[in-house]
């Protein structure tokens, strides 16, 4: 008895084990190579996958868009995908693992890989890194290191005209006073990425909506979906009547909703979560980089160290706009200062259209070089404008508009 | 006839003594089976079993550079089933080696952080592996004394401490050892404050491969290992000897937390070369797995962490290759292990079933 059922069940195993044999057998490594077309193995290591709906989930459609517009130009990607990798030594395995396995190009998609990235880079002076988001390859002595991001700051500051638009209607029609036009933030981080974001949004706003002011939460998270909503829902409570977010989760938009405050978003289109509050949205189209990079290697060319492109490359995209909330006349409008942000006629942050503690601003620091994270050196400050992410492609933009009311601090 | 039908269809007997020879076809026999039933599940997500079998190998075993990222992972494993080792043998079950792991890696980067200028390398890394191991020690210690005083139940208390020290790593991680302001990560060490690699790896597996040996002649050869072991088999017998049972398990507890607090300093200083709250990773309690497996034997602990290393690197491997989420890997790694402890029940207890009566199907 217990012989024949051991030996039913054994056989059961190996029957199946069988017919998944045949049925999985030929997946693995049939890499379509059409005659003529180059074929470029990179890898990507990602901080989480897709399921986030959110930040790893935009790389990956910059990844699918980049194949295919490689495609198109006879370039075959062959993709090794890492999934929620942690910001460890297990990141340094990662990179190895990849490089090993005859990756020719290794993307880190998170900020904390970059310091494991480099423990590897050195040992494979063939195969180019890139840790975006982050910042060290301009003094890290390594020729194959790089690092990108986008100017999500312009993105932000049309996401800050769309809002703007929208109170001064609501002013004009008398809804809210001048002095009601308050927009609540809802801040991840306090420091120079959130910081330059939520200012280039103010100042998107107030150039179309002179009156507005903004309170701005810290949640001290990336990714908190129950603090969010409860940012959100005190800043309406404290008067905002636009909620905006620099958070990972779709509740500051719901909480919008639920309050009657109207909202603009971040890395997704959440128009379809807040059909009554969300005017627009904006994310980085990571396939302009890669089919960029992808296309130097796959033609033996060296690319940039520092890559940081927006609206000029279509690095940076607006989601669809909510044309039955959103202002008369906004879609219009909206193209004229993309096209003039892509011209690089406007300049986002207009020296002239700011105050700092009253007075206007005349020298800020950029870079940090002593390690001590208080920028200390290269003036961004020239030519009428702050000039952000130019001399490194992590924002650098920290310092306190006037206008903008802190309501806390979060630092981790 | 009335006997009979209250016999249960299955019974168990606990078995008195095999024959090694039958013991070892019995672990075999659960490797085996452990190999195909993970080669279903890999059959149901649509990957050739052989090939993936092969691809853990080759992945894990198959270069110089493989071979030396699973070295680094088999390391803390197997320092920290040798520190539970002796806690276990005396029934103490301590499961809070995550948290002396974790406590021995913030002692040994407080150095790595703020004396790195201020002593020569050598020493500077000898005072973080004192520092790590006196951390882990008393964090091990504290749980010890309170069972000694007040016979408190050690897995509760354990298991708690280790939230408690994960805690104070990520107020460290966002507040006073943080980086950039922000960024939640603790800026990487010196260079005089990473453990130096001997053929390839971080030389924490030399360190382990001495507390192997240091282990094994404590538990076998020594005064207080014996007394380990007559408190695990009996506390009444080791009163009645006149052995200090609470002294013991104090003393005990804290070689076990020192030396999880050196495997914390081998991790943060060798492999991480910083300090973060996964810094122990979950080895604290698949320590508990690997120290079971090699029935608290100090050698059988090698080739058993080595063993999960192959898998967890095999895995990664796996996933890079042929696509197989590593969740799935994580799925066989469960079977492999549950067969192979699983089994041991069958070595300590027979089965009987209930006799078919004759002629009857």
């Amino acid at each position: 008895m217990k012989k024949k059922l051991l030996a039913l069940l054994l056989a059961l195993t190996m029957v199946l084990a069988l017919t998944a044999c045949g049925g999985g057998g030929d997946k693995p490594g049939s890499a379509p190579d059409s005659s003529g077309a180059k074929t470029v193995k990179v890898g990507l290591i990602c901080i989480g996958d897709e399921n986030d709906q959110g930040y790893t989930y935009n790389f990956i459609r910059g990844k699918d868009a980049a194949t295919e517009a490689l495609k198109a130009k006879g370039i075959n990607v062959e993709w090794s995908v890492k999934w929620n990798i942690g910001e460890d030594s297990g990141c340094e395995d990662a990179n190895t693992e990849l490089a090993e396995e005859g990756c020719q190009l290794i993307i880190n998609n998170s900020f904390g890989f970059e310091p494991y990235m480099l423990k590897v880079a050195p040992d494979y002076p063939d195969i180019e890194f890139v840790a975006c988001t982050n910042q060290a390859s301009w003094n890290d002595g390594l020729d194959n290191t790089h690092n990108a991001f986008a100017n999500i700051y312009e993105g932000r500051y049309l996401a800050g005209v769309v809002a703007g638009m929208k109170l001064q209607e609501m002013i004009d029609d008398g809804t809210i006073t001048a002095d009601q036009a308050v927009i609540g933030y809802v801040g991840a981080f306090s420091f120079a990425e959130v910081i330059s974001g939520f200012t280039s949004y103010y100042l998107g706003a107030k150039s179309v909506c002179p009156s507005v002011t903004m309170k701005v939460q810290f949640v001290g998270s990336w990714s908190d979906a129950t603090e969010e909503a409860n940012a959100a829902s005190s800043l309406c409570d404290a008067g905002c009547v636009m909620i905006s977010q620099h958070s990972d989760n779709t509740t500051p938009a719901t909480t919008a909703q639920s309050k009657g405050a109207f909202h603009t978003g971040y890395n997704n289109d959440m128009i379809s979560v807040a059909p009554d509050a969300s005017l627009i949205g904006t994310r980085i189209d990571w396939s302009v980089y890669f089919s960029y990079i992808i296309e130097a290697v796959a033609n033996g060319q060296s690319f940039d160290q520092d890559w940081c492109h927006g609206m000029d490359q279509g690095a940076v995209v607006m989601t669809d706009l909510n044309e039955k909330i959103a202002a008369k006349g906004t879609a219009d409008k909206l193209k004229e200062v993309e096209e003039q942000i892509r011209s690089g006629k406007l300049q986002v942050f207009d020296t002239s259209t700011f105050t700092i503690g009253g007075a206007p601003l005349t020298n800020a620091f950029a870079l940090d070089t002593d390690g001590d994270f208080t920028p200390d050196s290269e003036e961004a400050v020239f030519d009428g404008a702050f000039h952000e992410s130019h001399f490194q492609s992590a924002p650098y933009f920290q310092l306190r508009v006037d206008g903008i009311e802190w309501l806390n601090e979060a630092w981790g | 006839m009335n006997h009979e039908t209250k016999t249960p269809f299955l019974r168990l007997a606990k078995r008195d003594g095999m024959e090694g020879w039958k013991v070892w076809c019995i672990r075999a026999g659960s490797i085996v089976v452990a190999l195909l039933l993970g080669a279903l599940v890999m059959g149901l997500v649509g990957a050739n079993p052989l090939t993936a079998y092969g691809t853990i190998l080759s992945g894990a075993l198959g270069k110089k550079t493989a071979i030396r990222q699973t070295v680094k992972i088999a390391v803390p494993l197997l320092g920290c089933a040798l520190a539970i080792a002796p806690c276990f043998k005396m029934r103490f079950w301590n499961i809070g080696a995550e948290g002396q792991i974790t406590a021995g890696a913030v002692a040994a980067s407080y150095f790595a952080l703020f004396w790195a200028g201020r002593l020569p390398a050598p020493v500077l890394l000898l005072v973080m592996g004192l520092a790590g191991a006196l951390a882990g020690g008393i964090w091990a210690l504290i749980p010890a004394f309170f069972k000694a005083k007040w016979n408190t139940n050690e897995t509760l208390f354990t298991l708690m401490m280790n939230y408690i020290i994960i805690g104070v790593v990520r107020w460290l991680q966002g507040g006073p050892w943080e980086g950039r302001k922000g960024s939640q990560i603790i800026p990487q060490f010196d260079r005089a404050a990473c453990l130096p690699k001997v053929l390839g790896v971080h030389c924490g597996w030399i360190i382990v491969l001495a507390l192997v040996v240091f282990m094994h002649v404590y538990m076998k050869y020594t005064k207080q290992g014996y007394e380990i072991a007559v408190i695990g088999d009996s506390v009444n017998t080791a009163r009645y000897a006149g052995m200090n049972v609470g002294y013991i398990m104090m003393r005990t507890m804290f070689l076990s937390g020192a030396i999880s607090g050196i495997v914390g300093f081998i991790v943060a200083s060798g492999a991480n070369n910083t300090l973060y709250d996964g810094v122990a990773g979950g080895v604290g309690f698949t320590s508990i797995t690997v120290a079971w497996l090699s029935q608290l034997n100090a050698f059988a602990m090698v080739a058993i962490s080595m063993l999960l290393a192959v898998l967890e690197k095999g895995a990664e491997t796996l996933q890079t290759r042929m696509a197989v989420p590593t969740s799935i890997s994580d799925i066989i790694t469960g079977i492999l292990l549950f067969c192979m402890l699983g089994c041991e029940f069958f070595i300590n207890f027979q089965l009987i079933f209930r006799r078919r009566k004759e002629g009857a199907k």
